[in-house]
């Protein structure tokens, strides 16, 4: 019995989301209590019960752990979220620049490649916006050890709410409806791709940490 | 740290918690002491911010277990309440005591 209830595992996603969010000297002991709680509950209440039971666990606690990280070090992680704003703000006008610089440089070639032209212009500006966003991303994490995804998310919640007072004052009302969704889902992409960037850092440094231990 | 200290009411009910289940308290334990005695759901993660919080203050001291294999051979976390942490509570307690000497909270409810 016992057995089989250690065999079955709790939901996958709930546990990695755990444990991006918890701090390094909890590493062992939350994903411990949680799993040991869930062994129990899966031979006692059933898999589905128990699956429910660590979802809601799960979120309550990430929203814990993101409040605590807040309060236990405001000015680091504001250091860092200021740091990642300016970041953005700087690194976000290069493709412009680097599309203004190369189409002036090759005018001749763009004129008989209009597509291409046009290609790099809008979904290669999209891509660049994307891997920036990743690389400030990255950067905030960096900056912010043991609170990578507290710093980020901050970010990324103070970019889409500045966005979105845009949106409601200014761009809902002068744009076409399909140009206004199209320019919020470009300005909601970029803090969406640095929390991946923050995701990348934290799960490499969890690697790195849980290496030594393991061997 | 102030004497002057009071634990705030989800940390006062931690301490307690810690107190009743003495050697045995770790996240755990404690979460479903709390849900048992006052049938509260609370979230692991609340618990282990409390604790976390007393034992900056110095009202709680903690120290890992050994892994167990039940728990992915994660180890516990277990805690114990100190003298300060103590003190704090009987703190409290007096100031609440003195708060609601004479008062009939029963009929004030109603």
């Amino acid at each position: 019995m016992m057995s089989r209830a250690s065999s079955i595992q709790p939901p996958r996603i709930a546990v990695w989301l755990v444990g991006l969010f918890t701090p390094d000297h909890e590493a062992e002991s939350i994903p411990g209590d949680l799993l040991e709680e869930f062994s129990n509950l899966a031979s006692n209440s059933g898999v589905p019960f128990a699956r429910r039971w660590y979802w809601r666990q799960s979120v309550k606690t990430i929203a814990h752990l993101f409040g605590t990280g807040l309060r236990v070090a405001p000015w680091s992680t504001g250091a860092a979220v200021a740091g990642g704003y300016l970041l953005g703000s700087f690194v976000h006008g290069l493709p412009d620049k680097v599309l203004s610089a190369v189409t002036d440089r090759y005018l001749g070639y763009w004129s008989s490649h209009f597509k291409a032209y046009m290609f790099w212009a809008t979904d290669g500006m999209w891509a660049a916006h994307l891997i920036l966003s990743v690389f400030v991303g990255c950067m905030v994490a960096l900056a912010a050890r043991g609170r990578e995804m507290v710093a980020t998310m901050t970010l990324a919640i103070v970019l889409c709410t500045m966005a979105g007072v845009a949106y409601f004052a200014s761009v809902a009302k002068h744009w076409p409806m399909d140009l206004a969704l199209s320019w919020m889902l470009f300005q909601c992409s970029g803090p969406f791709a640095s929390i991946v960037g923050a995701v990348i850092v934290r799960t490499s440094r969890s690697a790195a940490r849980s290496r030594p231990s393991g061997a | 740290m102030s004497t002057r200290d009071y634990l705030g009411e989800f940390e006062h009910i931690v301490v307690l918690a810690l107190l009743r289940l003495e050697d045995r308290a770790y996240g755990v334990t404690v979460r479903q002491e709390i849900e048992f005695r006052i049938n509260r759901e609370v979230s692991i993660g609340a618990v282990y911010a409390t604790l976390d919080r007393l034992e900056t203050k110095g009202y709680v001291r903690s120290r890992l277990g050994e892994p167990t294999p039940e728990r992915g051979g994660r180890s516990k976390r277990f805690f114990r309440v100190t003298a300060k942490g103590l003190a704090a509570v009987n703190r409290t307690h007096h100031a609440l005591q003195c708060m609601t000497k004479g008062l009939d909270l029963i009929r004030s409810n109603s």
